[in-house]
């Protein structure tokens, strides 16, 4: 007994070092953000707010867009995961549950998609988006985001698993193939939908290289874009503001988390991920 | 009777089944047509019209022009270029071995552990959630030789100063631990699914005879969770070999141009200097690159792959 109780000691030392490590970046933000600007850089650093100067969250809403920016990304992000995930729901379903002709095939391309760089095919979309008029709108970004070749992945192995009874019922009862999907397959597959959306709404509320290439202009920009753009701009300035902007930022994530991990754990655990 | 001789009418039943299988097809592709034109505009057709572009010089305003091999030829005498390809690839030799093997360390060391499981999960999950930008924005000053925090902590203890953001090789160590610190929840994650979707009864069994915990993941663990880490180290190859947001943000490709990768040179090229068909020449070779390996891992994922435990 006495030999396992060490090792169980040091594993869970190691870990909560490596915990307070990992979420020491976040005090320090939350910390410095509440300095007066002047005393952004002043060492020693604090990792618990030792004063409380909210000016600087007022200051990063009045001297920049910041709001615009805020609503910016909740519009690309709310848009982008409720195209996706009727796009990928419909794939999904398709995939796990209608035996069509060349379905192995198909989705097999639909997964080499995944390979496919960002880069090789930002270029040839910006060129269609500067001849349709969408360069600078928010539509250049939502667009792209409708199709993911890994959310149709994930769907479609949790639809597999869902029993064929539920199906036959619902095609006895007369139901055609649209309403066993959507009063049947789509109720039934919360937990996965839940996760997808998630993720993908954290991926398009965190991406940076697309609003980077399609938008210029301030009050259109994503939040990470108008960040970034801030701290560029006062790079000598007043840290505390950026950070202030920084902590504001992160609020979206850190609720949806709260509110998911647990939707993200579940959903994955069940589509088992194992290709 | 009436099968048999092939001519007569089809029975009740055949013309039920071919009704049926040409409903399948229909309804299959009509649930399938939003995401096959999505796969069509944005992923298939882009990649064929930048290998089409690569042949073109193209400034956007210009009419393209046809240029031939012109660009790759341009490419391979371009110093700049190469110099890209080769610290992408320092970034793979770095960061994939990083993910794939400390994510699957840390899945098992959280896996083993009771009371405080979901805090330390948290811990190490929750940085990859936040956004890329905004965080490497604070982690910039935190590095930051002069006024930064962890400079501080070094003197601190004794040590001096460090260019983390400043010297051409601190800056790939200053990229990885951030990528450590902001990435590693990901692939921690997979892992630690993974693990939880092993059976117990396996455990059970090599603890009734006798394995040490160190036995026990070498031989029964980490055989189970081979599909797992070849996905892990699929995903995490094709997306290092685009890694942008990390040297973008931290180092610019600084210091001069250390660390510069592809994706910035494409960023760069195509869309600063509006060379358009020569940025598509640049991801089209990118994209052939990733297509490879990714093709050779598939080809080789039967010597270290075990699927058949179901």
């Amino acid at each position: 007994m006495k030999k396992r109780k060490i090792p169980a000691l040091l594993l869970n030392l190691f870990l909560f070092v490596l915990s307070v490590v990992m979420l020491a970046p976040f005090l320090w933000i939350l910390a410095t953000s509440l300095r007066l600007p002047n005393d952004s850089f002043k060492l020693p650093p604090s990792f618990i707010p030792t004063t409380f100067h909210w000016q600087n969250y007022r200051d990063v809403f009045t001297t920049f867009p910041f709001f615009d920016c805020i609503m910016n990304s909740v519009k690309v992000a709310v848009f982008s995961v409720g195209f996706n995930l009727i796009v990928s729901t419909m794939a999904g379903f398709a995939f796990a549950r209608i035996p069509f002709k060349g379905r192995s095939f198909v989705f097999l391309a639909f997964l080499a998609g995944m390979m496919v760089p960002t880069q090789a095919t930002l270029i040839p979309t910006y060129i269609v988006m500067s001849k349709i008029g969408l360069v600078g709108t928010h539509w250049s970004l939502i667009l792209p985001a409708i199709i993911s070749p890994l959310n149709i992945f994930f769907i479609r192995q949790f639809m597999m698993t869902i029993p064929d009874s539920y199906e036959e019922a619902a095609t006895i009862d007369g139901a055609g193939r649209f309403r066993i999907y959507w009063q049947v397959f789509v109720p039934m597959s919360t937990s996965v939908i839940i996760m997808t959306s998630l993720l993908t709404f954290l991926s398009t509320w965190n991406s940076f290289l697309q609003p980077l290439v399609y938008l210029s202009k301030w009050e259109m920009m994503t939040l990470p874009l108008g960040l970034k753009t801030l701290s560029g701009m006062r790079n000598t300035g007043s840290v505390s503001v950026v950070l202030a902007g920084v902590t504001v930022s992160l609020v979206v994530p850190t609720l949806l988390y709260a509110f998911g991990h647990n939707y993200i754990l579940q959903g994955s655990v069940m589509s088992g991920l194992k290709s | 009777m009436a099968e048999n001789t092939g001519l007569a009418r089809p029975g009740r039943a055949t013309r039920y089944m071919r009704n049926k299988r040409r409903m399948d097809n229909l309804s299959g592709y009509l649930f399938l047509a939003p995401a096959m034109s999505g796969y069509l505009l944005f992923i298939f057709g882009p990649i064929v019209l930048s290998a089409v572009l690569s042949f073109f010089n193209y400034s956007l305003i210009q009419a393209p022009k046809f240029v031939g091999l012109g660009n790759f030829q341009r490419m391979f005498k371009d110093s700049l270029v190469s110099n890209s390809f080769v610290n992408t690839f320092k970034f793979l030799l770095i960061l994939v071995p990083i993910h794939c093997v400390l994510g699957l360390v840390l899945a098992f060391m959280v896996s083993r552990t009771r009371r405080l499981q979901s805090a330390y999960r948290t811990a190490i999950y929750f940085p990859s959630i936040v956004t890329t930008a905004s965080v490497a924005i604070a982690w910039a000053y935190l590095f930051s030789t002069d006024t930064g925090v962890i400079n501080y902590f070094l003197r601190f203890m004794g040590g001096s100063n460090v260019k983390w953001l400043t010297d051409p090789v601190m800056a790939y160590v200053t990229i990885a631990l951030f990528s450590f610190w902001k990435f590693i929840g990901t692939t921690f994650l997979y892992y630690y699914i993974g693990l939880k979707n092993i059976p117990e009864t396996y455990y059970e069994a090599a603890q009734i005879d006798g394995a040490s915990t160190m036995r026990t993941f070498f031989s029964v663990t980490l055989p189970l969770l081979t599909p797992t880490a070849f996905f892990v180290v699929v995903t995490n190859v094709i997306g290092v070999f685009q890694i942008f947001d990390e040297p973008f943000l931290l180092t610019n490709g600084g210091p001069g141009s250390a660390t510069r990768t592809v994706a910035l040179e494409i960023y760069e090229r195509a869309f600063l200097q509006t060379k358009i068909g020569y940025g598509a020449t640049i991801s089209f070779t990118l994209f052939l690159i990733i297509l490879a390996v990714t093709i050779f891992q598939f080809m080789g994922q039967k010597k270290w792959v075990t699927y058949d435990y179901e």
